[in-house]
């Protein structure tokens, strides 16, 4: 009988665990064929494993038997993840992506704008990942109904036959201002149903619907949960006004708003974990607050009322705490302020100026910049214990530290060759590497995605500024938003 | 007996029947109702929060209420319109009958030619002692917000500490940092900034 076959390189995403990503590094890929005929259901797939890259270096010195041993024991030394058929190796360079089609929804009654706007959102989404080969709709033979959300299976030969390995389908049902949509994803090649979902909102809602489907669809694939959806706060000049307000923009450039509209300096956003509040710092009284915000309700408190200069750094991951540099009499130690009644503590003090905090994602450690050494450097720091590591080397000036939300890199601004560039670090200070620099301009102020797979961060040259999103990585960017002044200190939301 | 154990092909059966065998233990049944009735209905869950992802889950999604416009802080009428005045005060450059203290970059300590400006405030303000004084410190471009913020607020601290040095009262100083945000000079070349790592005098 002969079998189909489609090959899909396999590994575990690096954020499912320490121990597991070192274990699969040093044994190199295992590229896998999964072989299942769409048979009656309860058949176990047979799996037939080529084995590459470590099978042709061994076998080439001690024979394929080796090689197939060596495999063996490699497979049995780290867990596969349970049921992934279809995986995508997230971290390989230059890695296959996975060929999916998007087809046109089923739009009850029918809403080109639906029916087409709706599948493009989540493909510029997938596009956005550089995980995935999006077919065109042109070369789509199968018209989806609504038929294929009871019970009429789609024809996946002719889907296959387009080259698509899997295939999302919609079905839009809208009722005056409500939809409900539902979508799923389906393995093309086994012709099984991956993941589905129904949601139900308004008709404004269609876009962030589409992105938690495409959020579902990328945690089906690499173990991850996607990020879109999430936003981008930061800090512009708001057309001809000399001030500075608080916008918030969509990671895919849409949705640009103003959160601020007084006129004066406003600073510094900063995301609470639940992704509701910000935290700023306003001159709009004439001397510098740290205000919260509701991004929703704009509702507002002041949060910070003693010192000089103040500025908000990362929240606590309970919430409950949101730290900040302040100054006093000319000396800038960090704090942490309960959101909650106000009482403040001291973390970190010293003669130097001390500045930036950015927690790590359990919350037991912050990053900052100091000066004490002479010239300013990020540090990292255990809460309530004594001393401070530093982790920037290298370089004369280090600053604007952002602790990946994945935990194993912070990210930060430092001065290298006349200009500034942005660097990841692991929070030991070992393995500092470049990722964002430009030869006649400075790129600072970074802030990670909440998956750790990317960093927005400012871009400035000679007065023009933009906001830029670069892969963790360094390989691949976008321009998020230009055209607005002196845009600047972005941070990003936590995930939705 | 010549022929060798087939090394190769053991391997390989052990190898394909521990993946079989692996395969099997960690399928999972997924219910399927109410979706697509499909061959083989095998979900490639990954292990973890979203439970039998091979039916189709309800989401209602909560409309978020419309954003008000920025909220106001709760003052009485007046005292809201003279705060708004005073927070837009705040980016424009106030005039100044004294020079700007200049400093280095990345520098808070008091120059030659810094000191001697301050001393000619000091004087100014012996012979005017009911006149209070705003001492601003701003940063250039370079670098940072955040760090050119506390920076600001030392040479800004600096300024301030060597007239208290010179007898003027501290009652009658007062310090604000703008950090980089209200740059004296547009310009992005060294002249531009050295104008404006400064302190800046304001009369009250």
């Amino acid at each position: 009988m002969k079998r189909s076959s489609s090959h899909i390189t396999h590994q575990a995403s690096t954020a499912a665990s320490p121990g597991e990503s070192a274990a699969l590094l040093s044994v190199g890929l295992l590229d896998v064929a999964s072989t299942t005929p769409p048979g009656p259901p309860g058949r176990a797939p047979w799996i037939l494993a080529r084995l590459h890259r470590l099978a042709s270096n061994l076998g080439g010195k001690f024979g394929p038997g080796a090689a197939a041993v060596a495999a063996l024991c490699a497979f049995l030394s780290f867990p596969m993840p349970a049921d992934a058929l279809l995986y995508i190796d997230i971290n390989a360079p230059g890695g296959k992506r996975l060929p999916i089609a998007v087809a046109d929804f089923a739009a009850t009654p029918g809403d080109p704008s639906l029916s087409r706007g709706i599948p493009k959102i989540l493909s510029d989404d997938l596009a956005l990942t550089d995980l995935f080969d999006l077919v065109p709709p042109t070369a789509h033979i199968e018209t989806v109904t609504a038929a294929h959300f009871s019970g009429k299976p789609l024809s996946f030969p002719g889907w296959k036959m387009i080259g698509a390995e899997a295939v999302v389908i919609g079905n839009v049902e809208s009722r005056g201002g409500n939809l409900s949509i539902e979508m799923r994803l389906y393995d093309a090649t086994q012709g099984t149903l991956l993941v589905g979902r129904r949601y139900s909102g308004t008709a404004r809602q269609a876009r962030s619907i589409a992105h938690r489907f495409a959020n579902e669809i990328v945690y089906t694939f690499t173990g991850v949960r996607g990020v879109f959806g999430t936003e981008i706060a930061f800090s512009a000049r708001d057309g001809k006004s000399k001030g500075k307000e608080i916008f918030v923009v969509g990671m895919d450039g849409q949705d640009l708003r103003k959160i601020t509209s007084n006129r004066s300096f406003n600073l510094f956003p900063r995301w609470s974990p639940d992704g509701q509040w910000l935290a700023y710092t306003s001159y709009r009284t004439g001397a510098p607050a740290v205000y919260l915000r509701n991004v929703s309700t704009g509702a507002e408190k002041e949060i910070l009322r003693f010192g000089g200069a103040k500025a908000p750094g990362g929240f606590s991951p309970d919430g409950v705490w949101v730290y900040a540099g302040v100054s006093q009499g000319g000396n800038s130690d960090i704090y942490r302020v309960r959101v909650v009644g106000g009482a403040v503590e001291k973390v970190v003090e010293g003669w130097g100026l001390d500045v930036s905090p950015s927690p790590s994602p359990d919350g037991r450690r912050i990053a900052f910049v100091s000066d004490r050494g002479g010239s300013p450097q990020v540090y990292v720091k255990t809460i309530g214990q004594a001393g401070e590591t530093r982790v920037s080397q290298g370089t004369g000036y280090a600053t604007s530290p952002s602790w990946s939300p994945a935990g194993d890199r912070i990210a930060y601004t430092a001065r290298s060759g006349g200009r500034f560039a942005v660097f990841t670090v692991s929070p030991d200070g070992s393995d500092p590497r470049e990722v964002a620099s430009a030869p006649d301009a400075d790129c600072e102020d970074p802030s990670f995605a909440p998956d750790g797979r990317s960093i927005v961060y400012t871009y400035r040259k000679r007065g023009y500024s933009a906001l830029k999103i670069i892969s963790s990585d360094g390989r691949r960017q976008r321009t998020l938003v230009s055209g607005l002044g002196d845009a600047g200190s972005p941070a990003w939301s936590p995930g939705r | 007996m010549k022929r060798s154990f087939p090394w190769k092909r053991a391997a390989l059966a052990l190898f394909v029947s521990v993946l079989v065998a692996a395969g099997c233990a960690k399928k999972q049944t997924v219910k399927s109702e109410g979706t697509a009735g499909g061959a083989g209905t095998q979900a490639a869950a990954p292990a973890a929060s979203a439970p039998g992802t091979a039916e189709v889950k309800e989401s209602a999604v909560k409309e978020a209420p419309p954003a008000p416009a920025a909220a106001a802080p709760a003052e009485q009428p007046m005292l809201a319109a003279k705060a708004a005045e005073a927070g837009v005060a705040v980016t424009e450059e106030k005039p100044s009958q004294f020079d700007d203290v200049r400093f280095d970059f990345d520098k808070s300590v008091l120059r030659e030619d810094g000191r001697k400006t301050t001393q000619g405030v000091a004087e100014y303000l012996k012979k005017n002692p009911r006149v209070k004084l705003l001492i601003e410190g701003h940063c250039d471009e370079r670098g940072t917000s955040e760090y050119n913020m506390a920076l600001g607020e030392r040479r800004a601290a600096s300024v301030m500490n060597y007239l208290v040095s010179l007898g003027i009262p501290k009652a009658v100083l007062s310090t604000v940092s703008y950090g980089k945000e209200k740059p004296l000079d547009p310009g992005h070349n060294e002249e531009a900034w050295a104008k404006n790592r400064r302190a800046h005098f304001v009369l009250q």
